[in-house]
């Protein structure tokens, strides 16, 4: 026996992606629509000011209940899952890739090109940003192209910020503030930034963009009928046709098996999930590559020590970036990265002894603590592209299962033989940059790492033009089921070299005008 | 020996009580048995002249209430990339109570409780506690390995203590206005 729910459009995931085409197709159609997530609903915005306290003098989690107990999966993966996704806990961090990420074999005769151009997308960006609100200031137009102006005034540059753009201007690398989902003034009901400085991994007011916003906002208006702690464990076909006809799902409080009908399923399940319940499903899958080319961006990041007075903590997770280096000069051996720029204590926190040795106790650990920051340190990172392998991808795990004994997907990226073949030689050149800006400051590097991960993880279902190659096409749609999107993140056909958001949530976008054509307007 | 009956019966009573009940009872009893008077000559002892008696006060109550809220077993903000989950772990307060009780015993082997003694001592008795300790940072706070270590992560981590260092009004983690970010932080006022 099975409690059916029948809408236009059904949802599955509630994370940014699935926000961005829920809002527009309620905004722009008539379609009935619902979101099925398999999380949990996050505490209001009146507790998080409390729940950050916790978090500030604890460490403690602001995010209670933000996961599935049980889903210990193999590989890397961020651990979140409720209503608003991951996107609850962001850095709010919303660059868009550059024209270059979007034809890297066309260019440089790397990668894949996608199906899509910058330029195409560049109105998709716009809406993203205006939706998330964010807030940007306008880089260099040849390294920093835009159909139109950020819709709020950047975050003001902080003392220390604009201390480290003089800096980095001795460089000659241009930089400017980092374009972010934090309201620069007053938007959509929300506030403000008021530098409360901890953005990753809560906002204790609400100047941030967060999923939840959206999805307050239409369940209020009645507009979406979200229903949380539902896993949908399968889709399925009607009888001979290639259209979707059901998601048969489980409520994690028990009761009877629930199916969704709908005319158009949407899956936006992040570059996780979209592509485990696709397998499970065993749907979307004639190309052989749904779980496949599995993506992101390495990054080499380190401190530099400048002889600036600098005041940490005047709003530290905001940043300076660059696109200087996204684009490859002729004849040089392809690299691309970003460059980005913080304020930083590291090398300058107190500490109990001296380089000799001795305990610091009153007054002389002060004393020593003021003599070492009466100089500053730069915080520097660069990501840098990673051509993805076919095979960096996403399996199910035969081993480990769900309650529900559903295998748990287990992921493993891998870089393509060029990008792993050149990873030493990317990462040495960064770490001379960091080193030759360091000298043209007058300071030293005090240190370098490089993260053994991909950032901003993506794909899974890359968008593509030929059925044979690509799991949907560049709207998102799946090639073998006409009724069947996934939207943002899992269709990357590369991972780019900046925080990726702001480019699923245009890809959302996109794909949710592709949707809304099937209904009729409001 | 005609306690060990009575022991023998808590114990077993305590095995049918649920481990976080009994943890919080031990960690609450802990907390109650940190002398304020001892706390605050330890502080005083190690915390900058900076602050002033009124300041060290100030943040040994801080302190006090830190650790009375601290939860075992909760858990941590995961980070981001990683499935990980992490709890916080036992409270430090028993350890931490036990060393201030042996601070004061040190202090009694020389005639004086710890908090009659005078800076120059005071201090010289934690020296002699934290000499088998290790490190130069400071560590999380939960995770001191004396309460002397404890109390100094706990100021130092503090927004108040980078003002302090920085002789400016920084203010680290609080809400201040987006429009006064440009400007360099204004001096810190001097205490009278």
């Amino acid at each position: 026996m099975r409690r059916v729910i029948e809408s236009d459009v059904c949802i599955i995931g509630s994370g940014i992606s699935a926000a961005m085409v829920a809002e527009r197709l309620a905004e722009e159609t008539t379609a009935s629509l619902t979101v099925v997530e398999a999380g949990d609903d996050s505490d209001p915005l009146a507790q998080r000011p409390a729940l950050r306290r916790r978090f500030l003098d604890y460490g403690e989690s602001p995010w209670r209940n933000d996961h599935l107990d049980g889903y210990e999966v193999a590989g890397i993966q961020s651990r979140s899952m409720q209503v608003g996704g991951l996107a609850m806990h962001w850095g709010g961090v919303t660059p868009r890739f550059s024209p270059e990420d979007f034809r890297q074999q066309s260019l440089y005769g790397v990668g894949t090109d996608w199906p899509i151009s910058y330029e195409d997308l560049d109105s998709w960006y716009q809406e993203a940003e205006v939706r998330l609100g964010v807030a940007g200031e306008q880089g260099p137009p040849e390294l920093d192209p835009r159909g139109r102006p950020f819709p709020l005034e950047p975050l003001p540059l902080t003392y220390n910020l604009l201390r480290l753009r003089e800096w980095t201007t001795q460089c000659a690398i241009p930089m400017w503030s980092q374009p972010s989902a934090k309201n620069s003034v007053p938007y959509r009901g929300r506030p403000a930034c008021c530098r409360n400085d901890s953005c990753t991994p809560v906002c204790p007011i609400g100047a941030k963009y967060s999923p939840d916003f959206t999805w307050n906002a239409l369940r209020r208006a009645n507009r979406v009928r979200l229903l949380p702690r539902t896993v949908v464990r399968r889709l399925e076909r009607d009888g001979t046709g290639n259209r979707i006809s059901r998601a048969v799902a489980v409520s994690r409080d028990g009761g009877p098996d629930l199916e969704f009908r709908a005319r158009t399923f949407v899956v936006a399940g992040g570059y996780v999930w979209s592509s485990h319940l696709l397998l499970l499903s065993g749907l979307a899958n004639s190309s052989g590559l749904v779980g496949k080319y599995l993506t992101g961006h390495r990054n080499v990041s380190g401190f530099v020590s400048l002889p600036l007075r600098l005041y940490p903590g005047m709003n530290g997770q905001h940043s300076l970036v660059s696109k200087k280096f996204m684009r490859v000069p002729r004849g040089e051996h392809y690299l691309r990265h970003d460059l980005r720029v913080w304020e930083s204590a590291v090398g300058r926190e107190p500490r109990l002894r001296d380089e000799q040795g001795k305990l610091l106790l009153g007054d002389e650990l002060l004393a020593d603590w003021r003599r070492r920051a009466a100089t500053g340190t730069a915080r520097v990172r660069a990501y840098y592209d990673v051509v993805p392998d076919r095979e960096s991808g996403l399996t199910l795990d035969a081993a480990k299962r769900n309650a529900w004994g559903d295998p748990l997907p287990a992921l493993s990226f891998r870089d393509a033989p060029e990008s792993a073949a050149a990873r030493g030689w990317s990462e040495e050149q960064i770490r001379k940059l960091f080193g030759e800006m360091a000298r043209a400051g007058g300071g030293e590097v005090l240190s370098t790492r490089s993260d053994s991960f991909q950032d901003h993880p993506a794909g899974g279902c890359r968008m593509g033009n030929d059925p044979a190659t690509s799991v949907t096409d560049a709207w998102g749609r799946t090639h073998d089921h006409e009724n069947l999107f996934v939207a943002g993140a899992p269709t990357c056909v590369s991972g780019g070299c900046a925080n990726a958001t702001l480019t699923f949530c245009a890809l959302a976008l996109r794909s949710a005008a592709e949707i809304g054509k099937a209904f009729p307007k409001q | 020996m005609a306690q060990l009956p009575r022991r023998r019966f808590v114990l077993e009573l305590a095995a049918f009580l649920p481990l976080p009940f009994i943890a919080r009872r031990l960690h609450n009893r802990a907390v109650a048995d940190l002398d304020p008077r001892q706390l605050r000559a330890l502080a005083s002892a190690i915390l900058p002249g900076d602050l002033g008696p009124d300041g060290v006060n100030r943040v040994v109550t801080a302190f006090e209430r830190w650790l009375s809220g601290y939860r075992e077993g909760a858990e941590l903000v995961h980070g981001y990339g990683t499935g990980e989950l992490r709890h916080t772990g036992p409270s430090p307060a028993l350890r931490w109570s036990a060393q201030l009780r042996e601070l004061d015993a040190s202090a009694r082997k020389q005639g004086h409780s710890f908090e009659q003694l005078g800076l120059d001592d005071r201090q010289a008795l934690v020296r002699s506690a934290l000499e088998g300790q290790r490190g130069t940072g400071l560590p999380p706070v939960d995770r001191a390995p004396h309460l002397a270590i404890g109390l100094l992560a706990f100021f130092y981590g503090s927004p108040e203590a980078t003002d302090l260092c920085y002789q400016a009004r920084i203010g680290s983690n609080g809400c201040r206005p987006l429009a006064d970010s440009p400007q360099r932080p204004l001096p810190l006022a001097r205490r009278s």
